[in-house]
């Protein structure tokens, strides 16, 4: 070497050391900004800011906080419903027409004035465009026939919902009123914006254009998104004027971020993190039950599984108990019945799961079936933490009564893919339901209105089941349209009773929404339906 | 493909008549040009087949659990899925060389445009890794090899060992727990901090760059802050491998004669081995460094994971969960592609290490 070039060296280690140097002698940053709510949060499902198109709870959650709904969830209380959009309505006496009156002077963001003629477009392009969320009106017949009839605006604070049938308003108003399906979207903008007749739906893929208290400021995906408080709002301005959501997968490292300050909330903590965290000063754990359930589905097509009382002998396998005090601890509570906790209509905790194991009452009804040595069966189940631990549990219990369960994990995207064909014994999913009334899951995880292959109801669990009972589907068409309050419920409570007795899933847990949050942030609001982020403050 | 395991080329070399270098070289390049496209060619192929046997439904996966079949077969059509095979190939071979790949399901955007965002982050972080798994590596190795069996050989065999053996993630978490953490040194996960995400303006995509360009030496320190560690650990694997490669290599020269030729002669040890031998092992070096090289391009899914690290290899993997079969296919290609070219480029870089190879 000569002694240039040793001089050279000498500079570039020394420079690389100085950067080194400089680098480590950097403070903590350990405070998140006052006017902000920053949280972790596994993003990777948004796609889309679509209201007509969004299916999944994360993009839900945010639409919820950029698009208003015409009514509200009652942050209490989720089965009650509170003006937003709109500030009252009425129903005509025969409860076929809902008239809305909606507050007025709202605007979009920028200024151009949102109005009840752009809400009637806004939900026929929900119907027009065909998505799964087209299904929310579809269901109430709604259709592209009719739903420019049938969803009209009558003046600029005025919008008329014509119904085909008598249903109960308070179930309308919960699963339209309150849905993504009532946003107001900014028509003007996606008309222009609009390409091939999309009515917008490229644009909205990475923008949103409605009204509420945030609005979508910045998205990379994978990355970060950045919702900021909308000036032009009608309503009272959030306290927090910007929500920083950075992507976080790894749950060990959300909970880093939280224990070093640099989020305020980590919304995807494992159990084990949970447990941990629990109780350790600056912290707190939320938690609020979600509409989600956890089950074990039967095909009835099988022909072990389509004997009533093996289905019933696979409920007795479930350790409820054990496993709602250690794997799903911070996870769910037990559930058997349908109808979730919270809803209109369900049975309350405890005659809404009236089982416990018991291994010799399981053994007599596979010998009552047929099966007096047992039998053997295969377990799907995706790619949800707690779905192995409840499987090998059952796998275990299982054994001890000569049923030979063979445990099969796969990737959610096929195992969707698996019980959607029914092609499957047996199977363990989650599924969530859009209203806080026993009709939303009963209409999907009972209801099969046509129990036929070709008929292909992929949306309904009960199709993929193969189950079909015509006096549960009669006793749900009744409930629907049964206008006395209390007898509807009393219908619902004993349809909940047959079900767990009869039904083609074991329900097992109802899930919690749950998450660690430093104690600087007050007023938390939540329900299982939806997270008020504008109430929120620090 | 050229391989690149084979290490020094045969060649008829040393004999008489050379050609210009000039034209010798763009015949190599033209050599290697056919099999490469028929590599990658093969490679589209073989990933449309694979996607298409997959039991993933790729409508069911746009349009989400609670689709009517109405909008599914309105979907399927608008997909051409209804087309026999050979037409969707066709098609598919069409979108591929005018680089369309159709829209990524995961992000509604074009997956070209998703590919353009995540690289970077992830060749930003494999370029610095390799640099440090290089740079401390190769002398690593040649000391190793110099001072076989002494306690210096056996400390770095045995680092070695841990860098090739520990699971990065492990790593990664407790580098974020200690020097994050507990020691408040390190910037923690993701590619830079919240403050300052929406004051960088993206130029080429790598941070550091776009910082130092911008002038901001805040926002590059912040940066660095938070590659460094990753970098270290993805690094240290290439380290172990690396140096574990250099050593064989090196102790295969140094017990050639013409070693004991150079000592007999009076050269410095130093230069015998840095010079002598290791000038020997250079072409067998670089053929394990391009490679290392070109497995942290492909993505290190956990580290990116554990390091909230925006990468490609997290994007890839997410794509496989959710089947999306257009950006799984743009990403392999991508990934075939990344191969092909550090293959061609050793190719080309062991003409100039290797004389006898012109």
């Amino acid at each position: 070497m000569t002694p240039k070039s040793i001089v050279k060296t000498r500079v570039i280690v020394a420079a690389t050391a100085a950067a080194l140097m400089s680098s480590i002698s950097l403070p903590a940053l350990a405070a998140t900004p006052k006017s902000a709510l920053v949280m972790a949060w596994n993003i990777d499902a948004i796609s889309t800011f679509d209201p007509a198109q969004v299916g999944e709870v994360v993009t839900n959650e945010l639409l919820q906080n950029t698009c208003d709904s015409l009514v509200d969830f009652d942050p209490k209380d989720e089965s009650k419903v509170v003006p937003l959009l709109a500030k009252s309505w009425d129903v005509s006496e025969d409860r076929k027409t809902i008239t809305f009156h909606l507050n007025e002077g709202m605007k979009f963001p920028g200024g151009a004035p949102a109005t009840a003629k752009e809400l009637a477009w806004s939900m026929q392009r929900v119907v027009l465009l065909g998505y799964g969320n087209a299904a929310t009106l579809t269901e109430y017949g709604f259709t592209k026939e009719n739903v420019k009839e049938r969803i009209v605006a009558t003046d600029d604070n005025t919008l008329v919902l014509t119904l085909e049938a008598a249903y109960p308003t308070n179930l309308i108003l919960q699963a339209i009123g309150a849905n993504r399906v009532s946003a107001l979207l900014d028509e003007k903008t996606l008309t222009e914006k609009s390409v091939n007749g999309d009515f917008g739906n490229k644009y909205l893929a990475t923008n949103t254009a409605c009204v509420g208290p945030y609005k979508l400021m910045q998205w990379n995906a994978g990355e970060s998104l950045v919702l900021q408080a909308n000036e032009d709002y009608y309503g009272n301005q959030p306290k927090l004027k910007r929500v920083l959501v950075r992507h976080v997968a790894e749950p060990g490292t959300q909970r880093l971020l939280l224990t070093q300050g640099d989020i305020d909330i980590a919304r995807d903590l494992s159990p084990d993190d949970l447990a941990d965290l629990d109780g350790k000063p600056g912290l707190k754990i939320e938690r609020v039950l979600k509409p989600q359930l956890f089950f074990w589905t039967f095909n009835a097509l099988d022909p072990i599984f389509k004997e009533e009382k093996v289905r019933l002998a696979m409920r007795y396998l479930i350790d409820y108990d054990g496993l709602g005090k250690s794997v799903m601890k911070y996870l769910g509570v037990p559930r058997a019945s349908f109808a979730q906790i919270g809803a209109t209509g369900a049975l309350n905790a405890e005659e809404g799961q009236p089982f416990k194991l018991d291994l010799e009452k399981a053994k007599a009804l596979i010998a009552e079936a047929g099966y007096p040595n047992g039998f053997e069966a295969t377990v799907l189940f995706g790619m949800l933490p707690h779905s192995a631990p409840i499987a090998q549990s059952i796998q275990q219990n299982a054994s001890k009564i000569g049923v030979k369960l063979n445990l099969e994990r796969m990737a959610n995207a096929q195992l969707f893919s698996r019980i959607r064909g029914r092609d499957f014994q047996t199977g363990m999913l989650a599924w969530q339901t859009g209203v806080p009334d026993a009709h939303g899951n009963a209409s999907r995880l009972i209801y099969n209105p046509d129990n036929r292959p070709e008929a292909k109801l992929t949306q309904i669990p009960a199709w993929r089941s193969a189950y079909q009972n015509e006096d549960f589907n009669k006793r749900i068409q009744q409930a629907l349209l049964e206008g006395d309050p209390e007898k509807r419920n009393q219908i619902y409570y004993q349809l909940q009773k047959d079900t767990m007795q009869q039904g083609p899933s074991a329900i097992m847990f109802q899930m919690y929404n749950i998450l660690g949050m430093s104690d600087k942030v007050q007023n938390w609001t939540w329900n299982g339906f939806r997270v008020y982020y504008d109430l929120a403050s620090k | 493909m050229a391989d690149l395991t084979h290490s020094v080329p045969r060649s008829d070399a040393g004999n008489v008549a050379r050609p210009n270098p000039v034209l010798d070289i763009l015949s190599a390049i033209g050599k290697t040009i056919l099999p490469v496209l028929m590599t990658l060619f093969g490679l589209a192929a073989l990933t449309f087949f694979i996607g298409r046997m997959l039991p993933i439904d790729p409508v069911a996966s746009i349009l989400g659990e609670n689709a009517t079949q109405d909008a599914y077969e309105k979907m399927s059509a608008a997909l051409g899925m209804d087309k026999p095979l050979w037409y969707q190939f066709g098609v598919y071979v069409k979108g591929i060389l005018t680089l369309n790949f159709g829209d990524a399901l995961t992000t509604g955007k074009p997956v070209i445009d998703d590919i353009a965002r995540v690289f970077p982050a992830t060749i930003e972080l494999a370029t610095l890794s390799i640099i440090l798994g290089t740079g401390i590596g190769i002398p690593a190795g040649v000391l190793s090899a110099m001072y076989r069996n002494s306690w210096l050989d056996n400390v770095i065999r045995f680092t070695g060992l841990i860098g090739y053996s520990a699971p990065n993630f492990w790593l990664g978490l407790m580098g974020l727990v200690l020097f994050y953490a507990t020691l408040g040194w390190i910037g923690g996960p993701g590619r830079i901090d919240f403050i300052y995400e929406f004051d960088l303006e993206p130029v080429t995509g790598f941070h550091l760059i776009d910082s130092a360009l911008a002038g901001n030496w805040e926002i590059f320190r912040n940066v660095f802050s938070h590659i460094i560690l990753p970098a270290s650990i993805l690094g240290f694997g290439a380290l172990a491998y690396i140096s574990r490669m250099t050593r064989s290599f090196m102790i295969e020269q140094l017990s050639q004669e013409y070693i004991v030729t150079a000592r007999v002669k009076g050269l410095s040890w130093a230069r015998t081995v840095w010079v002598h031998a290791f000038r020997n092992v250079a072409v067998q070096v670089l053929t394990v460094v391009a490679l290392s090289y070109a497995f942290l391009l492909e993505g290190a899914v956990l580290t990116e994971t554990v390091f909230a690290w925006p990468g490609f290899g997290r994007y890839l993997t997410n794509a496989l969960l959710v089947g999306d079969m257009n950006a799984v296919v743009g990403c392999s290609l991508l990934v075939g592609v990344i191969f092909v070219t550090l293959n061609l480029i050793c190719d080309l870089l062991y003409r100039v290490f290797d004389p006898r190879t012109r």
